[in-house]
């Protein structure tokens, strides 16, 4: 069966900075991938190229078999109604409301009436748990209703992919389960194809199908959840410990100060 | 030394060709969006607004205070060899070919470009401008084919407008202060005029009102660097678009006036 994305030997590099060097993934029709690595390891680099935000440097994206760089305006903007994206940061249009930010997209690309979409943006914010916020601006909302906001955004259009950008980072962690049940709960609802950025492991397991790692622009490993915990690459193992000495860091880490900390500060515990 | 003295001027008109030619890029794309569909009335109403409609205040003010001063200059320069008369004259020629599409011009740069560059940077830089592609809308065509079109209609407006306060302030001076005549006055302020004259200062307008939005969006849009991005953007779009409106006001003059 055809992937529904297919990354070939992409590769990119910021100037003298190479972030990412021949990757491949290729994401199943209803699959959840979750990709994960360290910070600036390229893996929003690797979304923003399936998006076509970026330009590959070398190899290709492919999405429903088309070349995402091959395409033109129109063409790619076509794909892109299959494919939503959420944003690390969510970024919502902090000058309309929710209701506008959720019903944007089917305001310009469906032909659905004003009640309809009204419908649309009610049920949309509802899969995501934030009804009544309609009228709301951006700029009220906390961190995790903006993300949530952003989901309700992104389904608009029941898009076959989801892209999340680290959903969960920097959010407390009730509210990173149930963010992680709210993406579990689109892919049975909608049955669509996602791939997930992030630094989480807890939510990572849960919601993942695959899961990959990406290490120095490089992916080293895809494989299932039971099998990256056993997988016995230092790397892997070193992650999933979130252990700071081993080869993961580039620059050695600072020594441990356990016992400078424990002749100088004796926590004493009663 | 020298090698190096070489070296940064090919990086810097190397730079330079690359903005030039990324601004005409951008702005072919905003001229061809203009005709895509769907087209966005309401956001079109809401840049009529904050172009047209909020500059008035400003243009009121800054035609007054200019217009009355050059009034004040003519009236005593032309005293000097008992001419007058010619001061009403020589005002309408000047608030009319000049003054008034140059001065708009160059105030509607400050208040108008630099905001549209300040909000275009800010979305850049907050994933927004991201977003609407993601949403499959062009940029271009959601956000500068508003402006553009606004920009385009109402500056020649405000410069009419601007023609219509200056004769005001010229009437205040002359006729208020210096005691000339008010019917010689009316009369005169178009003397030296035809209205050839007026369909050139709108010409001009309308060339000012693209450049201001298209140098204003494509700051905006080419904005990076977060903080200190947004706060340049709308400065460089300010002196960007007014150095470009007073070249092409030399060129549009030369050209139209022959």
């Amino acid at each position: 069966m055809e992937p529904v994305i297919d990354v070939v030997n992409l590769s990119k590099a910021f100037g003298p900075k190479v972030v990412l060097s021949n990757v491949n993934l290729q994401v199943q029709e209803g699959e959840s991938l979750c990709v994960m690595g360290g910070s600036g390891t390229g893996k929003t680099v690797l979304l923003r190229n399936i998006m076509g935000l970026l330009t590959p440097d070398a190899g290709h994206v492919a999405v429903d078999g088309k070349i995402i760089q091959q395409l033109n305006r129109d063409e790619l903007f076509e794909v892109r109604q299959k494919i939503g994206m959420c944003f690390q940061m969510a970024a919502l249009f902090d000058s309309m409301t929710v209701e506008e930010n959720v019903g944007f997209a089917l305001k310009r690309h469906t032909p659905m009436t004003k009640a309809e979409i009204a419908d649309r943006v009610d049920e949309c914010l509802s899969m995501v748990g934030l009804k009544d916020t309609n009228k709301l601006k951006p700029s009220e909302l906390s961190g995790g209703m903006k993300r949530r906001v952003g989901f309700a955004r992104a389904i608009a259009l029941k898009p076959k992919i989801l892209l999340f950008d680290e959903p969960t980072t920097g959010l407390d962690p009730v509210m990173t389960d149930v963010i992680g049940r709210i993406i579990l709960d689109l892919k049975a609802e909608l049955g669509m194809t996602s791939i997930t950025v992030t630094h989480d492991l807890k939510s990572a397991f849960e919601i993942a199908d695959r899961i990959a790692l990406i290490f120095r622009g490089e992916c080293i490993a895809c494989q299932t959840p039971g099998e990256f915990k056993v997988n016995p690459h230092p790397v892997v193992q070193q992650f999933l410990r979130g252990d700071a000495d081993g080869p993961f860091l580039q620059d050695p880490p600072p020594p441990k100060r356990a016992l400078d900390r424990a002749l100088f500060h004796p926590i004493h515990i009663d | 030394m020298l090698n190096s003295m070489l070296e940064n001027l090919g990086t810097k008109i190397l730079v330079l060709l690359d903005q030039a030619g990324d601004f005409a890029v951008v702005s072919g794309r905003a001229f061809r969006a203009i005709f895509k569909r769907p087209f966005d009335g309401a956001a079109l109403m809401h840049q009529f607004q904050s172009v047209g409609v909020n500059s008035i205040p400003v243009i009121l003010l800054t035609s007054l205070a200019v217009s009355m001063v050059f009034a004040v200059q003519l009236a005593y320069g032309f005293k000097q060899f008992q001419a007058e008369g010619l001061a009403s004259q020589v005002n309408g020629l000047a608030i009319v070919r000049e003054l008034a599409p140059v001065i708009s011009g160059l105030m509607m740069a400050g208040r108008v470009g630099s905001a549209m560059a300040a909000e275009l940077g800010t979305m850049q830089v907050t994933e927004q401008i991201d977003a609407l592609e993601c949403l499959a809308t062009d940029p271009i065509h959601y956000l500068f084919v508003p402006r553009l079109l606004a920009s385009a209609i109402m500056v020649p407006m405000l410069v009419g407008l601007s023609i219509y306060v200056g004769y005001w302030g010229g009437y205040l001076l002359l006729v208020g202060v210096e005691g000339q005549s008010s019917v010689v006055y009316a009369s005169d302020f178009f003397k030296l005029l035809s209205f050839r004259d007026l369909r050139i200062a709108l010409y001009k307008a309308f060339v000012f009102g693209v450049i201001i939005a298209l140098v204003g969006c494509w700051r905006g849009y080419r904005t990076h660097g977060g903080a200190e991005g947004v706060g340049n953007a709308p400065t460089s779009s300010v002196v960007t678009s007014s150095l470009w409106i007073l070249i092409s006001d030399f060129f549009l003059t030369k050209l139209l006036l022959v």
